[in-house]
């Protein structure tokens, strides 16, 4: 029974796991690198939602709204000021420039927050009981948002203009300019949309944890596992491996202490490397 | 600011990490292979150089193994575990190239700090091996951090001069052919594959050493010392001399330590104040980290001089 309990759980931290990778693994898709400063922006928008919720007391809905528009405008600076110049140098230089760009978004959390422990405003969660299993209302928001979320993804990207350009300019830009998708523009829709993304993971992690400055770097490991176990860029094997590696984190913790749990991510990354070299989605390679 | 301390510090720190950057330069430079966790291996030398001097476990100690061998049998043997790790990690990672590489290096280095951090027999978890021997204090006239000081700069020349002797053989200008052109360097019959392993492993043997004299250094071995904050000081401190020239690496990574090292000696008023100034030094380097990848200032210099490389 306990180890039902911990696979439910498991089932929400993928779900979370899955918000926080999507946009990550957008932006591999459309811009081609891999973006490490993408777990910083999860703690902006949490911070943001802590700042407005708990010093301004704002309504948690109003302050997670700001926020994630807030963060999708700051993933979107940063990508003009920091990404764009230097695009044509190839993905590995981007890829250790986010890296720099994660310390400066860190440090300034760090400067602007301080160390200590947060959490929001909201009361605690209600806890639900069904077949003798214990759900909270958190996770529950969690669950449903990860489903929300994936449905309405996927029709933007299958059904809308911007959409069906994203993933024009993600297969082959040259073509897609040439039938005339705006690169630029849609360049700039990527980034809005994958930082908007993160915002939401961030209000997820706000209200799901308690907040310290460095929480959100902790995420990228995690963000990391589930990107490369789905196979770099590809959006669906995302929902699949966020579930894989929550549920094998949760579950493992009923076997071993609970503080090997990014080792097991890893470990799950590294069993599944070894049979699909290229990860849950098969044969795409980088 | 006590200005004589500030320097010895910088150039032990500065040689210490010098010699992690000279690897790194050698792996990315010349065999083309981005390593994201480098913390590792320098996190191997200086726990097998901890285990090794330690004296047996007693009372609250939950490590396993204490053989308390001399210093320098146990720096030879962090060494040794250096190169034993990379290839036991470079046997599955290596058939990877570019950002796959980096980010598998990166999962083990996680992995392995994870372990360190959670399985206290290998030596007590989080708080780590205290008290890690310091050879040279009994060394007559001279102050000891004097003489640990010239002994990481003698550490630091020897990795560069065996490097610059390594990569002016024909053995590194086939390792350059394979950096340039890899189908025509294996059309001639260099074994590329092959030889970034073995350069892989050769490189890990100087940051198993230097993670030795970090333990020395530190007289502690923790986990909290190997995160992957040392992995990114070490590419910032590459990419800020340029990745193409070896003094570079170097005068890279001395100007980080001294630049961190002012910071940190700074006399603070309050806690609130100091620990801005630890986020404010993360910014700054993450600044100067992206500047410095954007307009390559050191690169176009050496260019211009005619020393690149």
């Amino acid at each position: 029974m306990l180890l039902l309990q911990f696979f439910v759980s498991g089932i929400a931290t993928g779900c979370f796991l899955i918000l926080a990778t999507i946009g990550f693994s957008l932006t591999r898709r459309v811009e081609g690198f891999l973006n490490i400063a993408h777990a910083e922006l999860l703690g902006v928008s949490a911070f943001t939602t802590w700042w407005l919720n708990s010093h301004h007391g704002w309504h948690v809905i109003a302050a997670a709204l700001v926020a994630i528009a807030f963060t999708s405008l700051v993933g979107l600076g940063i990508a003009r000021i920091v990404y764009d110049p230097i695009r044509h140098r190839g993905p590995a230089v981007l890829l250790i420039t986010s890296t720099g760009v994660a310390f400066v978004i860190g440090g300034a959390l760090h400067g602007l927050i301080g160390t200590g422990i947060r959490t929001l405003d909201i009361g605690i969660a209600r806890r639900y009981e069904m077949f003798g299993l214990r759900v909270t209302s958190h996770q529950l928001i969690v669950v449903g948002l990860a489903a929300a979320v994936s449905v309405s993804l996927a029709l933007f990207l299958n059904r809308t203009r911007t959409g069906l350009a994203i993933r024009a300019m993600a297969v082959n830009p040259e073509l897609a300019a040439s039938r005339g998708v705006n690169l630029r523009a849609t360049s700039r829709a990527t980034w809005l949309l994958s930082s908007g993304l993160a915002g939401l993971a961030g209000v997820m992690l706000a209200v799901l944890a308690t907040l310290t400055t460095d929480l959100a770097f902790a995420q990228i490991l995690q963000i990391l596992a589930v990107a490369i176990l789905a196979g770099l860029g590809s959006l669906y094997a995302v929902f699949l491996s966020g579930l894989l590696v929550g549920v094998a984190m949760d579950v493992s913790a009923y076997w071993i202490p609970a503080g090997y749990r990014p080792l097991v991510a890893f470990a799950v990354v590294i069993v599944v490397l070894l049979f699909r070299p290229a990860g849950l989605a098969g044969t795409r390679t980088a | 600011m006590n200005w004589p301390q500030l320097l010895v510090t910088v150039l032990t720190l500065g040689s210490i990490f010098g010699v992690v950057t000279l690897s790194l330069n050698l792996q990315y430079a010349r065999g083309g292979m981005i390593n994201f966790g480098i913390v590792a291996y320098f996190a191997v030398g200086a726990y097998t150089y901890a285990i090794f001097t330690q004296p047996p476990p007693q009372g609250l100690d939950q490590y396993t193994f204490g053989f308390g061998w001399p210093w320098w049998a146990a720096s030879i043997v962090a060494g040794l575990a250096a190169l034993v790790f990379a290839a036991v990690t470079g046997w599955p990672t290596l058939r990877l190239r570019g950002e796959y590489l980096a980010l598998t290096t990166f999962a083990f280095a996680e992995v392995f700090h994870s372990l360190l951090l959670n399985e206290r027999r290998i030596g007590n978890g989080t708080v780590g091996l205290a008290r890690v021997e310091r050879p040279f204090n009994d060394w007559g006239p001279v102050e000891e951090k004097y003489v640990f000081a010239a002994a990481a700069a003698l550490l630091l020349i020897a990795t560069l001069v065996t490097f610059r002797r390594l990569l002016a053989s024909p053995y590194g200008r086939a390792l350059d052919a394979i950096r340039d052109d890899e189908t025509a360097a294996t059309a001639v019959g260099k074994p590329a594959q092959q030889m970034r392993r073995q350069v892989f492993l050769i490189s890990a043997v100087p940051v198993g050493f230097a993670g030795a004299f970090y333990a020395m250094y530190t007289t502690l071995a923790q986990p909290s010392l190997f995160t992957a904050e040392v992995t990114f000081f070490v590419w910032i401190a590459l990419v800020l001399g340029g990745e193409r020239s070896v003094y570079g690496a170097v005068l890279g990574t001395v100007g980080l330590v001294f630049f961190e090292e002012m910071v940190r000696a700074w006399p603070f008023e309050t806690v609130r104040s100091a620990q801005i100034a630890a986020a404010v030094e993360h910014v700054v380097t993450g600044l100067v980290f992206i500047a410095v990848l954007r307009y390559q200032p050191l690169e176009a210099a050496a260019r211009r001089l005619g020393t690149s490389r």
